[in-house]
């Protein structure tokens, strides 16, 4: 038979359960805020019961343990999407600046590369007038500046990832840390008591997913409740309470490109390419995909407006009665030697052919020999694709040359490359920077054309001589002045001496670097004559030529004008963006909807904690009741016993 | 199902945030009236752009070239013009002078008009454009094209150089002509060989600019028709020496041929007159036009011999008027071919205007019903979340 001495520790077991649970609610209460918090619940359990002759009669409650609502896979849902949704944004707000930048008709080439076109037709329109060449120089310069302007901004983005780099590897690393000091918190929790450091627990999830947010981790808990956390390729951030800090390393080739590198002891690798995900991810994926990108293709667009107008206004003729020269200043591709590199070799890329250059940087590499050849090879690394190989027989020379291919020829000499010596080339990455306008007079504006042709007066045949185009800009003959003498109305001698030579109507006569035809019926005695085109001030035939190229498929392979080339880029970078933002908005509905799973797990909803505080202040105010009834029951049985 | 409040506070205001993005777009939409902001809204309808606009900037070009075209063909069109009043004028004077009533008085005082025209043809030979420039010296246009040289003759100082402008992406249009092919390179006499008198004729024999009858067996050689007696000549090739017609019987009037070709004869030639036959040669018209005023300043020479010149003035000034004319044509024909391509222009640059503005720019009515749509939600979004905020189980506690 129970006595009133249990009833009251009944009671008072109830009201120590119930402070417990209030405690709990209030707690729960009070972080409804916290980030990363779990709603906590106290498992109530009935005391072990006394055995009587007539049965178990109940001892009262206790509070069992305090757990946490919590799923695991909820929060680790949540922890790889943050992870994927804040790469996504960044780099989509990264991108936007970009895409922004190219297409914008303030800031992008368009407006430039159009009005520098505009003041070359103004140019043949009216080739004697200085102001109308001033005005050609002076747009000339304008579109080499907004070369430049662009340039420079893609530049800044870089210097700006090197220090997104470098400050998202001091918080990654500083995470890190604590992540390892709260390991140890929660091992020496767990190993002091069975219970669980729910607090702790919450606090290392919620360092998970800030570090998530930086970069894609992957984690593995141990036996005594450490996690440990690995990145990129399974490279360990922290085992239980040890970090391993990444650091920033210079790119081997290109010392003022940052990289993420890992330190074990006193040797750093460069990780880079195999971190995904997060801001970290972000920047990288960022600098690859549309950093290098465009500028490789706005330099190709500067690379091949300056080469291909270069060109033809070598073929013409200025106000000087002198040959064109260059308009235009014309990069040259980089090559980057691997710091690691032992050999002695110096290597040079000449653009062959602006063309068939692509929008890639290159690698050359001399591989392991085989087979008494040493391995050569050149490495497209857009797509990552052998494309030149180089087998010379050994001993390895000290210069060499390779097939041309993309329209850059790649040589060494001065010495020889050791095995698993690399360059890296890249043909225009400069090329935007480097184009500026050679010409400062603009008399030196090579409208005319070099040559001028004239059929004589007294000529009696019908045949009419062409105006001539130039084949050949350095032929030394050039600009001599030759005749074509008709000895009958089928063949001609050049300068009135030497073979005759057989005439067909229309046919291309090449001599001296000109070509010319001639149609229609000459007679014995005509003399057709190729001079230099000297005082030919109102002759616009060159600067057609230059305004030709506007339109003309020059970049390519011959599938793309200048416009069409900076247009694709303003297309790539504009799909990368929007590729992005859909990404973006897809993981930022799903990071919505696992947070919400998550939260319906472990979320604090303040109706339902309103409610349990309800339901335990009753609870608690019973268990007093019980307190007060089994004071009652003692003061009953004194009286009793007084009388 | 739970949900934690601050899931609900935090959808709710993604919601907001989420709305004011979307009605910030449709507010950027309308009021920069482009459907695409930035690329990344449609990348391809943006690189659309910037090639159509380069299309739409490029046609202007090409009809602003058309324009300067215009300008240039139609200067050289009445300059042209004024070219061949001037040759109606001499030609009319040739008439004039040549009339046997006429004393040397009167021919020296036409020979004073034909001076003062053949100045004003020279003028117009070297005409400036507005920039300058010699319209007729070919690629020179800064050197002077004509000039009359010490020794009687005219100077072409420019070159056959041609200028052409374009005005479609396909298509360039010639806007000068050479000083040679206006003026220089016209063929004297009929065309195919000039005919002429030798000045120190005693006769009366005048001779006709001839013309070709058999052009298969007509040879480009020079002849000489000398008369032996009043009524008898011989023909001499001049370029072989070899006499080809020998002791003919004269008859004024009558054809005589040779070498598939005919001149006619008509008056008394003296005794040793000699007539002669040149092939195809070609004469500037200033020389064409100085022949005539100096023949009739000289006064002395005999009235045949003035005929001649004169008659041979005539056919030549027709020659120039009719190269002249011929260009004058081409100047037109280009004229229109520039006009239509100026039209052809403005309907293309329209058409691309519409396809750029069916790309780039915003649907006003379908934007405008958007904003209100995205208005009346946002609004929705923003009194739900002070509706759904105001319920609390602790108001009631």
């Amino acid at each position: 038979m129970a006595n009133s001495g249990d009833v009251l520790g009944i009671g008072v077991s109830g009201l120590l359960a119930f402070q417990r649970s209030l405690a709990t609610t209030s707690h729960n209460i009070s972080n409804v805020n916290t980030a990363g918090y779990s709603r906590q619940l106290v498992d109530l359990a009935a005391r072990a019961p006394v055995a009587s002759g007539n049965g178990y009669i109940g001892t009262g409650v206790e509070a069992s343990t305090v757990r946490r609502a919590y799923d695991g896979f909820l929060t680790a849902q949540v922890r790889t999407t943050t992870s994927s949704s804040s790469q996504l944004d960044n780099y989509y707000s990264l991108a936007s600046q970009v895409d922004n930048l190219l297409a914008d008709s303030n800031t992008g080439l368009s407006p430039t590369l159009q009005s520098f076109f505009n003041a070359l037709q103004g140019v043949a329109n009216d080739p004697s007038s200085l102001p109308a060449r001033d005005v050609l120089l002076s747009s000339g310069q304008g579109l080499t500046d907004r070369f430049h302007f662009i340039d420079q901004q893609l530049a800044d983005q870089r210097s700006s990832v090197n220090s997104r780099l470098q400050n998202t590897v001091t918080e990654i690393n500083s995470l890190a840390t604590a992540l390892a000091n709260v390991n140890d918190d929660i091992a020496t929790a767990l190993g002091a008591s069975s219970q669980t450091p729910n607090d702790l627990l919450d606090q290392r999830d919620e360092l998970l997913n800030q570090l998530a947010q930086r970069v894609s981790v992957t984690t593995v808990t141990q036996d005594n409740g450490a996690v440990n956390v690995f990145i990129g390729n399974g490279q360990s951030l922290v085992i239980g309470t040890q970090t391993n800090a990444l650091t920033i390393a210079n790119n081997v080739f290109d010392p003022t490109r940052s990289e993420v590198a890992y330190v074990i002891g006193s040797s750093t690798s460069i990780i880079s390419d195999n971190l995904t995900g997060g801001t970290l991810g972000s920047a990288l994926d960022f600098r690859r995909q549309i950093l290098d990108t465009a500028q490789n293709a706005l330099g190709r667009v500067a690379t091949g407006l300056a080469t291909t107008f270069n060109a033809q206004h070598l073929e013409g003729l200025d106000l000087n009665n002198a040959l064109g020269a260059n308009f235009f200043t014309v990069g040259t591709p980089d090559v980057l030697v691997n710091s690691a590199n032992t050999g002695s070799a110096t290597v040079a890329a000449v653009i062959a052919s602006v063309n068939s250059l692509t929008t890639s940087d290159y690698r050359l590499q001399r591989n392991a020999d085989s087979g008494g050849n040493a391995n050569y090879t050149l490495t497209r690394l857009t797509d990552n694709s052998v494309v030149t190989t180089y087998t010379p027989v050994l001993p390895a020379a000290a210069t060499g040359t390779l097939s041309t291919v993309d329209g850059l020829t790649v040589s060494w000499s001065g010495g020889t490359l050791a095995v698993g010596d690399s360059f890296l080339i890249r043909p225009t990455r400069a090329g935007a920077e480097d184009i500026s306008v050679a010409l400062t007079d603009s008399r030196k504006i090579a409208a005319a054309a070099p040559i001028r042709t004239t059929a004589t007066l007294a000529n009696t045949g019908t045949a009419d001589i062409s105006t001539g185009e130039v084949l050949d800009a350095t032929n030394a003959s050039l600009l001599t002045t030759t005749t074509l003498n008709f000895t009958s109305a089928t063949t001609y001698q050049i300068n009135g001496a030497g073979a005759a030579i057989a005439y067909t109507s229309g046919a291309n006569i090449d001599l001296n670097g000109w070509r010319v035809q001639i149609t229609g019926t000459p007679a014995a005695g005509d003399v057709f004559t190729i001079s230099k085109n000297t005082g030919g001030v109102s002759d616009n035939r060159n600067a057609l030529l230059l305004g030709a190229l506007q339109s003309q498929l020059t970049l390519g392979s011959s599938s793309s004008s200048y416009q069409g080339a900076y247009s694709q880029v303003v297309a790539d970078v504009g799909s990368l963006t929007h590729q992005a933002d859909i990404g973006r908005k897809a993981q930022a509905g799903l990071l919505s909807q696992v947070s919400e799973a998550r939260s319906a797990v472990a979320g604090v909803n303040l109706d339902e904690e309103a409610a349990n505080l309800v339901r335990l202040q009753q609870a608690y105010q019973a268990s007093a009741q019980v307190i007060s009834i089994a004071s009652n029951l003692f003061q009953t049985l004194l009286d009793v016993t007084r009388r | 199902m739970r949900i934690s409040t601050t899931q609900i506070q935090q959808q709710e205001v993604n919601a907001i945030l989420d709305k004011q993005a979307q009605l910030s777009k449709v507010q950027l939409q309308l009021s920069t009236g482009k459907r695409i902001v930035s690329p990344e809204d449609d990348p391809a309808g943006a690189s659309q752009i910037l090639d159509l606009n380069q299309a739409l900037a490029i046609t202007n070009q090409y009809t602003s070239n058309a324009e300067t075209a215009k300008a240039r063909l139609s200067l050289e069109e009445s300059t042209l013009g004024d070219a061949t009043n001037l040759l109606h004028a001499v030609r009319t004077l040739a008439v004039r002078a040549n009339n046997a009533s006429l004393s040397s008085q009167d021919r020296a005082a036409i020979a004073l008009e034909v001076r003062e025209r053949l100045n004003e043809v020279l003028s117009l030979a070297n005409t400036k454009d507005s920039n300058g420039e010699y319209l007729f010296s070919g690629y020179q246009g800064q050197t002077q094209p004509f000039a009359a040289t010490t020794g009687g003759t005219f100077s072409y100082s420019g070159d056959s150089g041609q200028r052409y402008l374009q005005i479609s992406a396909t298509r360039q249009v010639a806007v000068s002509d050479s000083g040679t092919d206006v003026f220089r390179s016209i063929p004297s006499g009929n065309g195919t060989f000039t005919t002429a008198d030798n000045s120190a004729n005693s006769g009366s024999g005048v001779i006709d600019s001839g013309s070709v009858t058999n052009p298969a067996a007509y040879v480009a050689n020079n002849f000489s028709i000398n008369f032996t007696s009043a009524t008898t000549f011989d023909v001499v090739n001049t370029t072989t020496s070899a006499t080809i017609l020998s002791a003919q019987p004269y008859t004024s009037g009558n054809a005589i041929s040779f070498n598939g070709s005919q001149v006619i004869i008509s008056g008394v030639p003296a005794s040793g007159d000699s007539f002669t036959v040149t092939a195809g040669a070609t004469q500037d018209v200033f020389t064409t036009v100085q022949n005539m005023a100096r023949v009739l300043e000289t006064g002395g020479g005999s009235l045949a011999h003035i005929t001649n010149v004169l008659s041979r003035t005539l056919t030549d000034v027709d020659q120039a008027l009719n190269n002249i004319d011929g260009i004058r044509a081409r100047t037109g024909s280009r004229l229109n071919a520039v006009e239509s391509q100026i039209e052809i222009n403005g309907a293309f640059s329209l058409q691309i205007q519409q396809t750029l503005s069916t790309v780039q720019d915003v649907d006003y009515t379908e934007a405008a019903s958007r904003l209100n749509l995205q208005l009346v939600a946002l609004q929705a979004a923003q009194q739900a979340f002070v509706k759904v905020q105001g319920l609390s189980l602790f108001n009631y506690l």
